[in-house]
């Protein structure tokens, strides 16, 4: 298909400006985050540029524990939901069976589902069992809207995979599990690390489910959420800057494992 | 094919070049009103590339194209009469047969009778019984059936000239021998201009009324199947036409030369030429297989050597063998199954008018 | 040569191995999904304002509702999400159509650049827009900069929320229609092109017919999400609007009403689901992640 130079620059101008209106907010609070005065107003002068809020925020115990909090709700979601999601996805994209389909659009069902009902409801049904919310019931919210993800993330990767390996294990006298740990689960790697790398961000940022479930542990989405909602308060901005810091490094770092493990497996590959 | 007919398409000078590389370099060629044109090429010869300039999906870097003499270069594929059958086919996969043939039509704004009528023709045109298949999904379709369908479409876009990007391809032996035929029916019975890309010269045979053959982007020789057969102008298009001994000769002066096997030189006599070649002058000597034969004892030949029989395979009526001059160095034979006692003697000849010199 | 007697195992079929690779996650929904979910519909016909699930059930709830205004927030729900996905159709149709088949190395830059926002929570960014619009933000203070005009807040009303909701969940119609736009083949494209077709008429009888999958993925996502949201109409919209997820929440928080709370909760998780239910059963999955499924 032939693409003039004026459509591809007219695509790249709307995409920009997307991206433009995309990151404005962020500025804006990047910007507010380093006024000095308790008030913020737009412009300020030079002087009154400051880091202050910055170290309040670091200094912090209570964001802090909200960093805490939210990072033990990470690491236990991830592990959870990406050993769920392993499983699944064999189900989901690698096993015929009699179900499949069935749990196909079953696995979507948590996706297509209000977050705030949801998390009312797991609130509901824990005080029913009379479990004491806290971060761990947290955890367990965030791995039932997430363990669908990683689903579907292992299972792009399950579709590209090549029966016929598993068969040639099968036909060299490999068992079952043989199978599964030597042959399947190598080969799903990438699928499962990216999938990692979702859910420990997606747990990050969430609010929706948290904010029921956390009980009197609070995620650091929570206590953003009181602030801003009970007024202007200036240490606001930069812990949402921070926020969206250790989200961009979250992401460069597991993405770079991400291409780390594809660059090996295709090394390992057989090259055409 | 009357010589004299009118130039439908013209294509002057035209080069295409992606970055560094040149994919067409310089090419000029007509294609005459009603006949079937074909362009063959290996892959990576630029034909598809020529193609696509063609019919308007790319634009040539320099050049130009003449339809009826009016220049298209900047006319977009939608706004030229012209059409081409894609090697995947693109057939519209969200549509039924009926629908995809009448698409053209639809766009045109044609009513829905007209369409339905015109739709009607075309699949009986294609031996596609309407009744069957107007409301099949192309997705059921078998290969040949898709092949028709996609004849079809092109065919009720009504254009001046109608593009194939070896659509046969992907096709059994079989289907495919049998399409060639159909497809050259059919474009004697609408008079319409055919222009065909295929890497096999064989296919480009059976239906072509004139061939182009290309290599790297530049023509190198164009003319009727018949008299490329008869004279290739060098030794690729030699070896395009298929299994033919090509071997690598040097000029002594006069009528003599030699065959540098690699492991020996071996005097020949080379067939009449025009003008005699230089002595130290390096050719290629072109024998097809049929026209090498082995020797019975006392029988002459223009050329004769020793042999050694390597192999044989059978193809129905004739035979063909690899035999050997000297190690590393094989030449192929074609023989009548009734000649196999003479192939024992092992001397293999032939007649200096059966054999041509080529440039390399 | 010693011939080894086969092992006696029992030969399981595919059935089995599937029916046990799914159990783990059915475990999950059975306790994190459907369990919650049960015991949602039935608190909603518990007597209003208490706290006990094993009591005589009621309708009272449902009577409440119904003599009450809470079909006014149910509306607003529906008519911001509706509005959200047509919106997001327009805005986001090009991009995915530039990211599938335009750009090439820009398009992965692209892609990253909005997924990132997908990991930041969805008030911070949200309150970005209330830095830039509020009374001297950014916004604000850069046309009263530049143009000497003295703007008020710009927040609390219908607009801001629907531009709140656009930009949370752009990400959510841009992916599955990328994905979507990237399903039709180019030849097609190309073959429609040469059949004398003009841009538009591709556009309608190609490339939308054929993107469909992630057309609909895109717009039901964008459509549950935004329909079940809390933060933008209360961050952007002040308490202009009541969404139903708002009245939800405060009948469980302020109210300290579950019941009633729950009853909302079932009404509105059936609304929904008859709009997924109808939704999804209209394609098949399969062919967006990856065999086609007809073949």
């Amino acid at each position: 298909m032939i693409v003039s130079r004026t459509q591809k620059a007219g695509f790249s101008l709307y995409a920009g400006l997307v991206l433009l209106v995309f990151y404005f907010p962020i500025l804006c609070i990047i910007v507010a985050s380093l006024s000095k005065r308790r008030f913020f107003s737009f412009p300020y002068a030079a002087e009154d540029m400051t880091l202050k809020w910055y170290a309040d925020a670091l200094q912090s115990p209570q964001v802090a524990d909200f960093v805490g909090v939210s990072l033990r709700i990470g690491a236990v979601t991830a592990v959870a939901s990406v050993a769920i999601g392993f499983f699944s996805a064999l189900a989901y994209a690698r096993y015929r069976w009699r179900g499949r389909q069935t749990f196909q659009r079953l696995v979507l069902l948590p996706l297509f589902f209000p977050q705030s009902v949801l998390g009312l409801a797991l609130l509901m049904w824990f005080n029913f069992l009379d479990l004491t919310t806290a971060w761990w019931t947290a955890a367990i919210a965030h791995t039932v809207w997430i363990a669908p993800i990683t689903t579907l993330i292992i299972s792009i990767q399950a579709y590209g995979l090549d029966e016929s390996l598993e068969e040639a294990a099968r036909d060299m006298g490999a068992s079952r599990w043989q199978i599964l740990s030597k042959i399947t689960l190598p080969l799903l790697m990438p699928g499962m690390i990216s999938a990692t790398c979702f859910a420990v961000l997606l747990s990050w940022g969430n609010f929706a489910l948290s904010l029921f479930t956390t009980g009197a542990d609070s995620a650091l989405p929570e206590w953003l959420y009181a602030r801003m909602t009970s007024g202007y308060q200036p240490m606001v901005p930069a812990v949402g800057v921070l926020n969206v810091i250790v989200a961009i490094v979250l992401v460069i770092v597991l993405f770079g494992i991400v291409r780390w493990t594809g660059r090996k497996a295709r090394r390992a590959a057989p090259s055409h | 094919m009357d010589e004299s007919a009118a130039p439908i398409l013209e294509v002057a000078s035209v080069t295409k070049r992606f970055g560094k590389f040149t994919a067409v370099n310089d090419v000029s060629f007509k294609i005459r009103d009603g006949e079937f044109f074909t362009l063959v090429g290996p892959s990576g010869s630029g034909k598809t590339t020529l193609l696509r300039i063609l019919v308007g999906m790319e634009k040539p870097t320099t050049g130009e194209l003449r339809l009826r003499g009016e220049i298209i270069n900047d006319l977009p594929p939608n706004r030229r009469p012209t059409c081409m059958v894609f090697q995947s086919l693109a057939l519209f996969p969200h549509m039924t047969v009926g629908k995809n043939v009448e698409f053209p039509l639809t766009i045109r704004g044609a009513s829905e009778s007209d369409r339905r009528t015109r739709a009607w023709e075309l699949l009986k045109l294609l031996h596609l019984d309407p009744n069957r298949y107007y409301d099949k999904n192309v997705s059921q379709c078998s290969g040949g059936e898709r092949q028709r369908v996609a004849l079809a479409r092109a065919l009720a876009y009504d254009p001046e000239i109608l593009f194939f990007d070896e659509p046969l391809s992907a096709l059994d032996a079989r289907l495919r021998k049998m399409l060639q035929k159909e497809l050259k029916d059919i474009q004697r019975s609408t008079k319409k201009t055919f222009c065909y890309v295929t890497h096999s010269l064989e296919e480009a045979m059976v239906m072509s009324d004139r061939v182009a053959i290309l290599r790297a982007g530049v023509i190198e020789q164009i003319g009727m199947p018949d008299e490329i057969y008869a004279s290739p102008k060098n030794a690729f298009v030699a070896e395009f036409m298929g299994e033919v001994n090509l071997l690598d000769i040097t000029a002594l002066g006069g009528a003599s030369a030699t065959w540098d096997t690699g492991r020996k030189t071996v005097p020949l006599a080379l067939p009449e030429l025009p003008v005699p070649l230089e002595a130290g002058a390096k050719r290629k000597l072109l024998i097809r297989p049929e026209s090498l034969r082995f020797l019975a004892a006392g029988e002459h030949a223009g050329n004769t050597v020793p042999v050694k029989i390597l192999n044989e395979f059978s193809l129905g009526s004739r035979i063909q063998y690899h035999v050997e001059v000297c190690p590393g160095c094989t030449l192929t034979v074609e023989r009548l199954r009734e000649e196999r006692t003479a192939a024992a003697a092992g001397v293999l000849g032939w007649e200096l008018a059966d054999s041509q010199v080529l440039e390399s | 040569m010693s011939v080894r007697t086969p092992k006696k195992t029992r030969e399981f079929g595919p059935g089995f191995f599937g029916a046990l690779a799914s159990s783990p996650f059915g475990l999950l929904m059975l306790f994190g999904f459907v369990a919650p979910l049960l015991c949602v519909v039935w608190f909603g016909f518990m007597p209003p304002k208490t706290f006990e699930l094993l009591q005589v059930p009621t309708l009272q709830n449902y009577e409440v509702i119904f003599n009450q205004t809470y079909f006014k927030s149910i509306l607003w729900s529906l008519g911001l999400a509706a509005v959200t996905v047509a919106i997001l159709l327009v805005i986001c149709y090009p991009l995915a159509f530039a990211l599938a088949k335009i750009f090439k190395g820009g398009a992965s830059f692209v892609t990253y650049a909005i997924a990132t926002s997908l990991f930041v929570s969805e008030n911070i960014r949200l309150f970005g827009w209330v830095i830039g619009f509020m009374k001297n933000g950014v916004v604000g203070g850069t046309l009263a900069k530049l143009l000497g005009v003295q703007v008020d807040s710009l927040l609390y009303n219908v607009p801001v929320i629907i531009l709140g909701m656009v930009y949370v969940y752009l990400p959510f119609m841009l992916f599955p229609l990328t994905l979507g736009v990237k399903m039709v083949p180019d030849q097609v494209r190309e073959a429609a092109f040469d059949l004398g077709a003009n841009r538009w008429q591709v556009f309608k009888k190609i490339d939308l017919p054929l993107s469909m999958p992630g057309v609909l993925i895109g717009s039901l996502l964008v459509f549950v999400l935004s329909v079940g949201a809390i933060s933008e109409a209360k961050i952007l919209g002040g308490q202009k609007v009541v969404t139903i997820a708002s009245d939800i929440e405060s009948e469980f928080t302020y109210a300290q009403n579950w019941p009633l709370g729950s009853a909302l909760s079932t009404l509105f998780i059936a609304l929904t689901a008859i709009v997924v239910f109808f939704a999804l059963g209209r394609f098949d999955l399969e062919k967006l992640l990856g065999k086609k499924s007809n073949e």
